[in-house]
């Protein structure tokens, strides 16, 4: 069997594992291992599993996914998520899905605090999930919209997408951030249309709340203060320079917990509670985190993303087609790999024929981007999927599939839009950094 | 046969062209391709710079690079040779580490076969916002370095030293959470700190950065000797020359493009006050030359 | 014969959790100091050694909690649609499978601890052994791969699915008091 053709089988014998109902991270760790033993051999193999493990789970940008899950579970049991939720509902319910808006305007708000998507659909679910719940939003239209909004996490500046793109291409990361600005309001605009138009196809997915006048909306409004306070003085350290974007999880999450039992609504047993909630599902996200650190190298070690390649730029398209090729292949590579280990893989083959065609480096930055966010949500291994499922567990799993699937299609035509208009991908870096 | 050659780093990496390739282009003309060296890069073998040495070790790879400040613990006396004054600035580093190497640094390599020892450019002041011509200059400001030494020599200069892995100190830079960092001009480039930082200060001998390339020794030992033989020709003292002057060239571009961008401050420092900071340095840098009892390998490093 | 296996493994899985929960507090209490104290020019010298070193206990702390609380996840939609015997051999091959794999985890990275000792592996800035660490990782990963045994030999033996039991309905309640 050739190599080529190991890697095909070990892909179609995860989806069979899938299929089976092995859960996710087994499978991949299965398929991995095995396939780094027969590639690499045992020692090799053995080593992966050794250093992969212990590297991702001291790895210090991951302390964000505990630390924000904390703050996410403290702020429901300290009922400030619900008072967050009150004022949105004050403000906003009145309008169809109105709370599915917010909640992804509070993706994006989250975005510009965090550089990982895997943090924001974990807190952002943490926080409104159960919030929408109660509101009797349809699950399909609440773990969509977060899986989805999450995703916004890395095309809004700060992003780690950005910054392996830049590093791995060698352009600039700050152009490569304003380059995200717009094209993270188009999507946001786009969500919010899409929340919009299904809530008018299906009014039970968003269902209407009473009006409410202005002092009801003050009042509300009064009450979500302090979670607002927790978020400006988050967001405000960051860029005032007081602490990274790592270190505002712990000050986010000290913060609501200090608040918390400052005003006597978190006691210690509740604390300990969401703790441990907080560290199961911990376990749950690293594990495939982990276990998707396996089947990058065994893919790696396969050819397969070489091969995919240079047939590629073997197949002398134009600049447009070849473009679309190329985003064609990330979203299918989408489906498998994890997303920044797809652009470590694919880059070094695709940059050079983007370069050679003269398309911008910086507005193919922000396309591969968005479909890296498009594989985030996509079948079989879609990571933010597994996430919100991880926060919401009596949520059938296709249910959230089929949740994302508007989303995903706002995605597309997001990314048709900024194909057709690479100016808004560019507008800013090209007036604000030349 | 193909040697695996992890490189954590993207194939763009100064690595790749300075040894990958060459080490590639010699291996295989020497044995008529019986044997070569493909690099596996951006950590499609393993990620991060900190498990390299182990991977070889195990033979998950069978050559990598890596820096030996990422596993100090293991490097005592390779470390010196990043210290402020071991190395005179204009001697080359992979000279002092290979002068040293039989006699103090051998036995901090169990189990690999070294191929290549070199150091970076040496350390610069890299700051935003802050002109440096005097260790009074650092006083209060919060300064990234790496390391528990690198940590006392910012501490002797009068700064904060804080701690924080390379990738973030884009961000941190911008947001003004650190004022500076000690490190080699070609980060200017591979991490982009040319584009937050604007004031650089040159000629203080700062220390600089060593690095590694190991194979699996083991493997070595199993290759006929016709395969040894062209691995002995290619590497060694030669290809780390090929990575140093690398290292140095994408240092200088950096630099040189910080001069010609004109809203950059670049400090060449005379030598009476680089000489401040050499001084402000010396015990910290004696104490940990004493506390691993590395005077002998110190020496020959400088060709004393 | 299995109940009081249970009840033991119940114990060290309870262990190991309250170990990630210590942990995760640290973390939190170790930020704010570096942070407040950094911003008087007094950083928690060995700051990011803590953070890292204790996130493998809180990563780790939580597996085996999360397995008995059936935390993994599985593409379930087929689940109704699939013959009860079959869901049942899967749901044993999963358990089985899960246990290999924690077991091997515990194995390789034991094996690595042995190869830190040797290459004298510590934090860069404490000092802390990296070995201490990677025992810690294979000790938890070990219980890890224990409850799946159990869980396995349970769903063999008597049927009993463990995962939809007592443990998360406790929580449920603990909370639901704890909101009222
Ligand atoms: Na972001
Ligand atoms: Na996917």
């Amino acid at each position: 069997m050739s190599i080529g053709a190991i890697g095909v089988t070990g892909i179609v014998i995860l989806l069979a594992l899938l299929i089976l109902r092995v859960p996710v991270a087994f499978a991949m760790f299965a398929v991995g291992f095995v396939g780094i033993w027969i590639l690499n051999g045992w020692n090799a193999a053995t080593s992966l599993l050794a250093s992969e493990t212990f590297t991702l789970a001291s790895n210090p940008e991951l302390v964000i996914i505990p630390l924000f899950i904390l703050m996410g579970n403290v702020a429901s049991v300290t009922g400030m998520s619900r008072q967050l939720y009150d004022a949105a509902y004050a403000i906003i319910g009145q309008v169809r899905g109105g709370l599915a808006s917010a909640t992804v305007i509070g993706c994006g708000g989250f975005a510009a605090l965090s550089g990982s998507s895997v943090a924001s659909a974990l807190t952002m679910g943490k926080v409104s999930l159960a919030e929408m719940d109660r509101f009797a939003y349809d699950p399909r239209l609440s773990t969509g919209v977060v899986a989805a909004g999450g995703t916004l996490g890395i095309l809004i500046p700060p992003s780690t997408g950005f910054v392996i793109y830049a590093i791995l291409t060698e352009q600039s990361i700050g152009r490569l951030f304003l380059a995200g600005v717009l094209p993270g309001i188009l999507l946001l605009s786009c969500f919010v249309l899409t929340i919009t138009l299904l809530c008018w196809l299906r009014p039970a997915f968003g269902p209407k709340g009473p009006k409410t006048d202005a002092s009801e909306k003050l009042r509300a409004l009064t009450g979500a203060l302090p979670i607002l306070v927790v978020i400006v003085l988050t967001i405000g350290g960051i860029y005032g320079g007081f602490f990274s974007p790592t270190e505002a999880a712990g000050v986010g999450a000290g913060a609501v917990v200090l608040y918390g039992f400052a005003t006597r609504r978190l006691r210690a047993r509740a604390l300990w509670i969401a703790s441990r909630d907080s560290i199961v599902t911990t376990a749950t996200v690293m594990l495939i985190l982990i276990a998707a650190h396996l089947i990058n190298p065994f893919l790696a070690l396969s050819h397969i993303p070489t091969v995919v390649g240079e047939a590629l730029a073997a197949l002398n398209l134009n600049t447009l087609g070849t473009l679309v090729v190329i985003l064609l292949v990330y979203l299918v590579l989408g489906c498998f790999l994890e997303g920044f280990a797809m652009l470590v893989l694919t880059l070094p083959i695709f940059f050079p024929v983007i370069i050679q065609l003269g398309i911008d480096p910086i507005w193919f930055g922000v396309l591969v981007v968005l479909t890296l966010e498009m594989g985030l949500i996509s079948p079989p291994v879609g990571i933010n999927v597994f996430i919100v499922k991880s926060v919401a567990p009596n949520v059938e799993l296709g249910t959230i599939f089929r949740g994302v699937l508007p989303f995903w299609c706002a995605m597309l035509v997001t990314l048709a839009i900024l194909i057709a208009f690479p100016q808004i991908s560019l507008i800013l870096p090209d007036t604000m950094m030349n | 046969e193909e040697l695996k050659f992890a490189n954590f780093t993207p194939p763009f990496h100064t690595i790749n062209a300075s040894v990958i390739e060459p080490l590639n282009e010699k291996v295989s003309a020497a044995t008529d391709g019986a044997l070569t060296v493909r690099g596996y890069h951006g950590g499609e073998l393993g990620a991060g710079p900190a498990e390299q040495y182990v991977r070889v070790v195990q033979g998950a790879a069978d050559m990598a690079w890596g820096l030996p400040g990422y596993t100090s613990s293991q490097f005592p006396k390779t470390m010196i040779a990043e210290l402020p004054n071991a190395i005179p600035l204009d001697k080359p580093g992979y000279e002092a580490l290979w002068t040293a190497y039989d006699d103090h640094l051998a036995s901090e390599f169990p189990g690999t076969k070294p191929l290549a020892l070199w150091t970076s450019e040496p350390n610069i002041f890299i700051m935003k916002d802050h002109d440096i011509r005097s260790p009074e200059d650092l006083a209060g400001l919060k300064v990234r370095v790496a390391g528990a030494t690198a940590a006392d020599v910012a501490e002797a200069l009068g700064a904060t030293p804080v701690q924080m892995p390379i990738n973030q100190v884009y961000n941190a830079l911008q947001t003004g959470l650190i004022d500076g960092v000690i490190t080699g001009a070609s980060t200017l480039s591979d991490f982009k700190l040319d584009e937050v930082a604007n004031s650089y200060t040159i000629g203080a001998n700062l220390g600089r950065l060593a690095f590694y390339t190991v194979m699996t020794q083991s493997k070595y030992d199993a290759l006929p000797e016709d395969q040894r033989a062209a691995l002995d020709e290619a590497s060694g003292m030669s290809l780390s020359k090929s990575a140093e002057d690398a290292w140095n060239a994408t240092a200088d571009a950096a630099l040189q493009a910080a001069r010609d961008a004109g809203d950059n401050t670049v400090i060449d420092l005379s030598e009476e006050e680089a000489k401040a900071f050499a001084d402000a340095v010396e015990t910290v840098v004696d104490s940990y030359v004493a506390e691993v009892g590395g005077e002998d390998a110190l020496a020959a490093m400088r060709g004393e | 014969m299995l109940a009081p296996l249970r009840k033991g493994a119940d114990g060290l899985i309870g262990l190991s959790a309250t170990l990630g929960v210590i942990g995760l507090m640290l973390e939190v209490g170790v930020i704010l100091v570096d942070v407040v104290g950094r911003a008087f020019g007094h950083p928690l010298f060995g700051s990011q050694d803590i953070v890292t070193m204790t996130l493998v206990i809180v990563v780790f702390g939580g597996m085996a909690l999360c397995d008995r609380g059936g935390g993994h996840i599985a593409v379930d939609v087929l689940e109704r649609h699939y013959p009860p015997l079959m869901n049942h051999a899967i749901d044993i091959g999963a358990a089985v499978l899960g246990a290999v794999i924690f077991a091997m985890i515990a194995w390789a990275v034991w094996q690595s601890a042995q190869l830190s000792q040797m290459l004298n592996l510590s934090t860069n800035l404490l000092g802390w052994p990296k070995a201490w660490f990677q025992w810690a990782l294979s000790a938890l990963a070990l219980v890890t791969a224990l409850g799946m045994t159990l869980r396995a030999i349970e769903l063999i033996l008597s049927g009993r699915d463990v995962r939809t039991e007592d443990g998360a309905r406790i929580e449920d309640a603990l909370r639901r008091e704890d909101n009222a």
